[in-house]
């Protein structure tokens, strides 16, 4: 083998380094070979630098750490320094952060690199390289101020290209926080607005990120300009100077006194750019009034003419401001683009928070925009007034009412609960308002019967507002309501429904004039107890409100006077997320008489109703200050829908529901920032989704009256299997989840075995009834030590199971009772609050494509290096990668932690597996995965289902999806077993039968649900000159 | 070289718009339009004026039509067919398939209705179409070697494009009629940032300025909603291209949302032929209808049915789209006359109805009663809503088209002469851009640009691709009068990259220019480097100079003069802090100042009259512009200096 490493003076040719990489990437290679070929390729090096060879000894470098110093002070002296190419220069830079990425001790040393190099790089002429010097610059570790000084250079590039990374490389760079300088953060804000007026779309949008971000510094770092500066960046979203530095990239340079001119980026031609400046503009959280008034108008306003000025800006200037700003929002939310009208609507977030009036005159804009012909569009609209509702800047009006409560006829179920979240809160100024959403709302209720729960938890809500106007409209409905009553008390009509809730509402309303309706309505109610319970979840549950009622029926003045004692109860500051079990665990944990409980009762309603809408505006302000909660308060009101949309997959609107988790879905993709802890959350309720989605198809197969056609047995199987998966992955993927959460996973496992024992088909009770059992134990353990109070659901699953226990097992198996049981269950809402890690992992397997095989002997072992980055895992997390070939041969490694540094968040190492049975074929493909083995006692049951032949991957999917289900179980527990070679072999594991698992962890039982599954096709091709055997040793 | 626009229509008027634009050799005929409310020849442009001889094909180089609107195109075929101009014409591809209806139309109801003698056949406009070479959006054309055109999206009506014509050097634009907001089926005006010597612009509302479309679109639905709940029928008379397709839309998607079953009517007819092409045309529609045609066509209209004659006076509410728009006559006034009698019904009006037509009548004022004809009066009970949704681009769109595109010229055509004045002054101080709003038959001169093209040299090539950015802080008062000066607390820090500022452009007779570095240039000229200095003899009070001289018989020896240099040396690195002095022995330096001992009683520089010589030592100093601050600072230092010597 010597003869491959020349020792003459020429270039070592592409099939020497070929092999030389072959040596240094496989583990089992002598130290003095690598050694040998270390000191080669350093004298190639020295004599015609290359940057085949720079990748070569990086690449020795990390995996040979003992050599890194060495690699590192190689490529120093011989490459980086001594090297006349820019380009090959730039290789080296490249190569030396990547060596020091690898090995910690080096990280002073690339500390140690000049800077004054990088500099000189990035003057280079070369175009690419500079950009590409300007992109990685933080890798590099140069100081901030002398990057800020690069990027602010370079912001002057010709290039468009370069100036958009130097105007991104400020972003970054003022993220740091560390510029303190005024003049320096005062030079980049005018730098880049200058840039604003850049012809290059890229650049321009670049610019406003910019601009914003410092701008934003500027004005923080001013307490008593704060306003000048604020409308100053604000003025400057808006428009753009195109002054005398844009005469360098127009030859058309004017010397009129219109060089200096000014042009609108919420009017620019480019989407992008228009998108950008209204993100932008949402930023800004101090304007001045008057400037915000003139951005809804396109003429320009009487008082802004009179004043002669705008906000604090310069007066000079004031035709040409006051005509820029004038109705940019008006042209944002007209756009063409819907992605622009939605920035526009977004950013309104912000604004109507600054100013009442505005907030006004925007309102008018909004209803309008409920007219656009995106759903999107009009979804955004609402959310925003549903943010000026809580801040109690929504002062609806008569104008408004055709648009906003057309909305509740809205063919779209998320637009109309959007409508009804909003009027929950919104304070009518009159009566006629109050008939007029009331008819709306029973509109409503007529033609979309699924929302009846959340109607009449509306019509509660605003019950409780409007006191005064609930007396006067049931006083002159109460007739209809009698007749309604008359002879059977049967209270079919949807209207007269709707009257009852608003009728038992008004006692709860802060007025005097509760005691005139009559008691009888009261216990007219009574009779939809079950209807208004399923409504009123979030504020009591239905004995509550049974003793509610029954007391207001005697006398309704007593619910007035007690109502007043309670008045000095704290409120929580949440708008519509409601925990329910606060409040009933106190009462549950004493006895109490039945009186005291009606006492109780009320109380419960009026902590709720405390919590008025408009008293909610203040903590709802400082949303704004905390990143993280920015991203989990629009978690939280995703899972807050989610319940929300339960009737509806109860009543059997599956394709609507479907649809409905979908747009969720699309919403939290757009939650992509890193910011602590939010990553976790937001894979979490991806998940979660998925269990809802899948719930939802379940349930299709449970509904009396619906003909499924062609639903054979095997797909509700296939669907439950799936479920079962997705709450299994729920489980034991995320750490952090708190006793309630778990408890409500549980919940939903309980349910799913509930939904298999009342199928009859389904033929595997006893597994099922087991896992059943095992889950309410676990179920049990938290609820003693958590102290927390059952769902009704779960305390019903709890007796049916003693039942069953002590009946003989044949009864036990009556689908009957189970199907009983689904009708105590109810989605309740997940509240995410706490930090969730989701464990994950990542697998790569580098520079292999079919292009470029890895080399193997056929028959012989072959080593397969991973790079593998770990995301939140112990050392207790037992994980294993699978290897399986295209006829379905299959092989296991057990991944010792241990070994592989500590349990950090996240970490990253290379491992070589080795894959033993290499077939006898000039190439073959093998597709690796990663799984994680679940402890929970209960997953036994489900090898019982699907078996290997179901789950067996995809042979040439993209996404082969879960690899290591149930039958892995199988596979290991055999493997134990004497005979298992010959099990294995009956499931298609005929490889274990070679070499036997090497190592094994005498667990009691190993299965599967993984983690995120990374199936990579590796692509290995016999080279009989090029081959080299593996030390099978080393694993 | 100059742009000629002879303005043959359109000019202070709204129809018949025609610019004949002349640049670098290149003539351009720019819309062909005819005026509606003429029946004479002043229909037509004056097409004498281009071309006294009739030859118009070698007056022309091309007729470029921006959209099918007669007031666009309804002069073509008499000129190409009856003139006799068969040069190119270029249009979109929709305004190709659109123009023939449009015209054929036009002369039905000319021949057929009016009985007017027959101006073109139909032979004509099919003649005339087949001169037509379509063209599509941003597709550069070669109309010849050196003229070349694009079209750019202009909103308005389906196909409807602004012109990019370029002749050489000289650029322009003509935009036709455009919309800068987009509305429910056509998308916004979009173009490129070019660089432009004119911008010749509609300005049909030239003062308006538009509420937000939603507020319309609003009231629309209200009222439509409101009489359909009512068992209403609503009448909208519309032509058949444009605001048909667009109320429709919006119809189509309220009836959708709100899941109402009312049924929508069209009346058979140009309309369902004009909804075939919208279909097909999707490229050239809003960008919603373009998302979204692969599921669903916008045009395909889900509830819209046809309508049959007999259903006139069938129960029920309904809505019913018929032609003509200004209930003129033909079918929409049939409906009108059955359904105007019922308060529960309600027509609407477009924005604009020609004077003497039905809906003239009913705009102004709210009348009970019209009379059909002499004879019959009718009974108008229904309500009548009024429709403001304009194709037309506002004062604040035009703006910001100006803005955006900055040419060096616009002249304004398509509006009213007084509104059309106060946009061009707002054009001039707003924008600083000179504008222009000839009258009919005008022509507006204007001059172009002409670039040179120039070689570089390798050095300033190469001292071009290394980046050479400078740092500096200015005060920014002396920036003309910009915001900045708001800022006057701080220093500006301004970046420069001087790169092309360090070139020097070359012109030699005969020879082609040329860009050179500028540290090539001395070599290229042969010549050497001056440098400008300022000089001054500056005398020093020496109260002892007697016994010094004494000493030396007059002269002063190199050692004394070495001395007073050293005491100003002392002096001066005393009172200027940081400045580097360098002693050369002989003379003093700091930076470019240059102090020596001055020993010529004629020295040309001594301005002072100096009666007692004898008191003074003079010191010859000399400075470079550069550092002129400096150079005084040390003067006033010296001449407060009182050299005491030893």
């Amino acid at each position: 083998m010597e003869e491959l490493v020349p020792s003459s003076s020429e270039p070592l040719s592409p099939q020497t380094l070929a092999s030389f990489r072959s040596f240094i990437i496989n583990p089992s290679t002598p130290q003095s070979k690598i050694s040998s070929i270390f000191e080669t390729l350093t004298r190639s090096l020295q004599l015609t630098p290359d940057s085949l060879v720079l990748n070569l000894l990086s690449e020795l470098a990390s995996r040979h750490s003992n050599l890194s110093h060495l690699v590192f002070d190689s490529v120093r002296s011989n490459a980086l320094l001594s090297s006349e190419s820019i380009r090959l220069a730039a290789e080296s830079l490249d190569a030396l952060a990547s060596i020091s990425n690898t090995d910690p001790t080096l990280s002073t040393a690339i500390d140690e690199l000049d800077d004054r190099l990088f500099v000189s790089l990035c003057f280079g002429p070369s175009v690419s390289v500079r950009s590409w010097l300007l992109r990685n610059a933080e890798r590099f570790r140069i100081g901030p101020y002398l990057l800020l000084t690069l990027f602010l250079g370079f912001t002057k590039d010709p290039y468009p290209y370069v100036r958009k990374i130097a105007l991104d490389g400020l972003v970054g760079v003022s993220k740091s926080g560390i510029i303190e300088d005024r003049s320096m953060i005062n030079g980049c804000y005018c730098r880049a607005i200058e840039l604003l007026g850049d012809m290059e779309d890229q650049v321009r949008s670049a610019a406003i990120r910019t601009v914003s971000a410092w701008g934003l510094i500027l004005v923080a770092s001013n307490l008593e300009t704060k306003l000048y500066w604020s409308d100053d960046l604000f003025v400057k979203e808006i428009f753009t100077e195109i002054n005398r530095t844009l005469t360098f990239h127009r030859v058309n340079g004017r010397t009129s006194p219109s060089c200096h001119l000014l042009c609108s980026m919420g009017r620019d031609m480019s989407m992008v750019v228009r998108v950008e400046a209204f993100d932008a503009l949402g930023k800004i959280n101090l304007v001045s009034e008057d400037i915000l008034l003139q951005t809804l108008s396109k003429r320009v306003l009487a008082i802004t003419k009179e004043k002669r000025s705008l906000g604090q800006c310069p007066a000079e200037q004031f035709e040409i401001l006051a005509s820029n700003v004038a109705g940019v929002l008006v042209h944002g939310l007209e756009d063409e683009f819907y992605e622009v009208r939605k920035s526009a609507c977004h950013s309104l977030r912000t604004l109507t928070i600054i100013s009442a009036e505005f907030a006004g005159e925007a309102l008018n804009l909004l209803m309008d925009v409920l007219n656009d012909d995106s759903m999107f569009v009009r979804l955004e609209a609402l959310e925003t007034m549903l943010h000026m509702a809580t801040c109690g800047h929504l002062k609806v009006q008569g104008t408004h009412m055709h648009m906003f409560l057309g909305t509740l006829l809205d063919s779209n179920t998320l637009i109309r609960s959007a409508t009804r979240k909003i009027l929950k809160l919104v304070k009518l100024p009159n009566i006629e308002l109050f008939r007029l959403s009331f008819d709306s709302l029973i509109e409503n209720l007529e033609k979309h019967p699924q929302d009846e729960a959340d109607i009449f938890s509306v019509l509660f809500h605003t019950g409780c507002n409007h006191g005064k106007f609930v007396v006067s409209t049931i006083n002159e409905a109460s007739e209809e309501i009698d007749q309604a009553s008359e002879g059977k008390l049967g209270f079919d009509s949807a209207r007269v429904a709707a009257l009852l809730v608003l009728a038992i509402s008004a006692p709860l309303s802060h007025g005097e004039h509760v005691c005139s309706i009559p008691p009888r309505i009261f216990s007219y109610a009574v009779t939809l107890l079950g209807r208004i319970s399923r409504a009123l979840t979030d504020i009591m549950d239905q004995n509550a409100l049974l003793a509610y009622l029954s007391q207001c029926s005697i006398s309704t003045t007593f619910s007035a006077t007690e109502l007043n004692i309670r008045r000095g109860e704290p409120c929580l500051p949440v708008a519509n997320i409601e925990i329910p079990n606060d409040t009933s665990n106190e009462i549950d944990g004493s006895t109490r008489t039945s009186s005291q409980q009606e006492k109780d009762g009320a109380s419960k309603l009026q902590s709720w109703t405390m919590r008025e809408p408009l008293e909610l505006a203040a903590p709802l302000g400082e949303f704004q200050v905390e990143v993280r909660d920015e991203v989990m308060k629009p978690i939280n009101l995703i899972l807050a829908k989610v319940k929300d949309i339960w009737p509806s997959i109860h009543s059997g609107f599956t394709n609507e529901v479907l649809r409905t988790l979908r747009n969720f879905k699309e919403e939290l993709a757009t939650f992509t920032s890193d910011s602590l802890g939010t990553i976790g959350a937001v894979a979490f309720t991806l998940q979660y989704l998925q269990v809802i989605k899948q719930l939802a198809k379940v349930w299709e197969h449970f509904l009396p009256a619906k003909k499924l056609c062609s639903s054979g047995l095997g797909e509700l199987d296939l669907i439950l299997g799936k479920l079962d998966m997705r709450l299994r992955e729920l489980r034991s993927r995320f750490t952090g989840l708190s006793m309630e959460q778990e408890l409500q996973i549980l919940e939903l496992v309980l349910l799913t075995c509930t939904l298999r024992l009342c199928k009859v088909e389904i033929c595997c009770h006893f597994a099922t009834l087991k896992k059943l059992s095992t889950t309410v134990s676990r179920v049990e353990s938290i609820l003693k030590s958590a102290n927390i109070e059952p769902t009704i659901f779960i305390s019903e699953v709890g007796k049916l199971l003693c039942l069953n226990e002590m009946s003989s097992s044949e009864a036990s198996c009556n689908p009957f009772m189970f199907k009983e049981l689904l009708k105590h269950f109810s989605l309740s809402q997940f509240v995410l609050c706490g930090r969730l890690n989701q464990i994950k992992a990542e697998l790569t397997i580098p520079d292999n494509d079919s292009e470029n095989p890895l080399p193997f002997v056929s028959r012989l072992p072959v080593g397969i290096p991973c790079d593998i980055t770990l995301h939140n895992t112990s050392n207790e997390n037992k994980l294993w990668l699978r290897m399986s070939m295209d006829d379905e041969s299959t092989q296991f490694v057990f991944l010792d932690l241990n070994l592989f540094g500590s349990s950090d968040e996240v970490r990253k190492f290379t491992y070589v597996a080795p894959f033993y049975k290499t077939p006898n074929a000039i190439s073959f493909t093998l597709r690796v995965c990663m799984g994680m083995e679940c402890l929970f006692e209960d997953v036994l049951s489900v090898k019982k289902y699907g078996g290997p032949e179901r789950s067996r991957p995809a042979l040439y999917g993209i996404r082969l999806g879960l690899f290591l289900t149930g039958d892995e179980s199988l596979i290991f527990k055999h493997w134990r077993t004497v005979d298992f070679c010959k099990k294995a072999e009956d499931i298609g594991a005929s490889s274990f039968m070679h070499k036997p698992p090497i190592l094994f962890q005498e667990s009691l039982l190993v299965t599967s649900p993984l983690f995120q599954v990374v199936c990579l096709a590796i692509s290995l091709k016999l080279d009989a000159m090029e081959a080299f055997i593996i030390n099978v040793g080393a694993f | 070289m100059a742009i000629d626009s002879l303005v043959l229509g359109a000019g202070q008027q709204v129809g018949k718009s025609c610019v004949v634009v002349s640049m670098n050799g290149k003539r351009i005929m720019f819309d062909c339009g005819m005026d509606m409310a003429y029946h004479d020849h002043r229909r037509y442009p004056d097409f004498s004026r281009i071309s006294n001889s009739g030859d118009f094909d070698s007056a022309l180089t091309c007729i470029v039509i921006t959209h099918f609107h007669l007031d666009h195109i309804g002069a073509l075929p008499y000129f190409t067919e009856v003139c006799g101009y068969s040069g190119p014409i270029y249009m979109t591809y929709p305004t190709k398939a659109l123009a023939p209806l449009m015209l054929e139309d036009y002369r039905k109801v000319m021949v057929e209705r009016r009985g007017e003698e027959e101006q073109f056949t139909s032979e004509h406009i099919v003649e005339c179409m087949k001169k037509v070479i379509a063209v599509d959006l941003k597709q550069t054309v070669h109309v010849d070697k050196d003229l070349w055109i694009r079209a750019y999206y202009a909103g308005h009506v389906l196909g409807a494009a602004m012109f990019y014509a370029k002749v050489g050097d000289t650029a322009m634009v003509y935009t036709g009629d455009y919309n800068m907001t987009p509305d429910r089926h056509l998308g916004a005006a979009q173009i490129d940032r070019l660089q432009l010597d004119l911008l010749i612009s509609e300005s049909t509302y030239a003062t308006t300025i538009r509420d937000s479309k939603y507020g319309r679109e609003r009231e629309f639905l209200k009222a439509v909603h409101k009489c359909v709940a009512g068992g209403g029928k609503v009448l909208i008379p519309t032509f058949a291209l444009g605001r048909a397709q667009e109320l429709c839309i919006l119809l189509e998607d309220y009836w959708e949302r709100m899941n109402l079953k009312i049924p929508i009517y069209f009346s058979s007819g140009l309309t369902m032929q004009a909804n075939m092409y919208y279909k097909m045309l999707i490229s050239w529609t809003s960008q919603k209808v373009k998302e979204t045609y692969s599921t669903h066509n916008a045009f395909d209209f889900k509830h819209v049915l046809n309508f049959d004659r007999s259903m006139i006076a069938a129960p029920g509410p309904c809505v019913l789209f018929a032609t003509p728009g200004w209930l003129s006559g033909g079918f929409s006034l049939e409906v009108f006359k059955h359904w105007a009698p019922s308060e529960m019904n309600l027509v609407t009006l477009p924005g604009y109805c020609a004077a003497g037509t039905i809906g003239h009548k009913l705009m102004s004022g709210k009348p009970t009663k019209i009379d059909l004809d002499k004879n019959t009066q009718l009974d108008v009970r229904c309500q009548i809503h009024q429709l403001s949704f304009s194709p037309h681009t506002d004062a604040k769109g035009i703006m910001d088209l100006v803005k955006f595109l900055s040419p060096k010229h616009v002249i304004l055509v398509h509006g009213e002469k007084p509104k059309m004045a106060t946009l061009k002054g707002r054009i001039h101080s707003e924008l600083g851009i000179p504008c222009d709003d000839p009258a009919n038959n005008e022509t507006v001169s204007i001059s172009s640009t002409h670039y040179v093209k120039a070689r570089a040299s390798d050095t300033f090539i190469h001292s071009s691709l290394n980046p050479n950015f400078k740092f500096s802080k200015s005060i920014s008062e002396d920036e003309s009068g910009s915001c900045l000066k708001d800022r006057r607390f701080m220093p500006q820090l301004q970046v420069t990259d001087e790169r092309t500022a360090e070139g020097i452009l070359i012109e030699e007779k005969n020879k082609k220019a040329k860009i050179l570095h500028q540290d090539e240039l001395l070599l290229m000229l042969g010549e050497k480097k001056h440098e400008v200095r300022f000089a001054y003899c500056c005398p020093i009070n020496v109260s002892n100079l007697e016994e010094t001289k004494s000493t030396s018989d007059n002269v002063l020896c190199t050692s004394d003069r070495c001395s007073w240099l050293q005491l100003l040396n002392n002096k001066l690195s005393g009172e200027i802090s940081g400045g580097n002095i360098q002693d050369f022995g002989e003379h003093l330096q700091v930076e470019s100042f240059d102090i020596s001992v001055c020993l010529n009683d004629k020295c040309p520089y001594r301005i002072i009259d100096t009666q007692n010589k004898s008191e003074a030592v003079f010191f010859c100093c000399t400075w470079s512009v550069a550092d002129e601050k400096l150079a005084w600072k040390i003067i006033s230092i010296m001449d407060n200096f009182d050299c005491e010597s030893h």
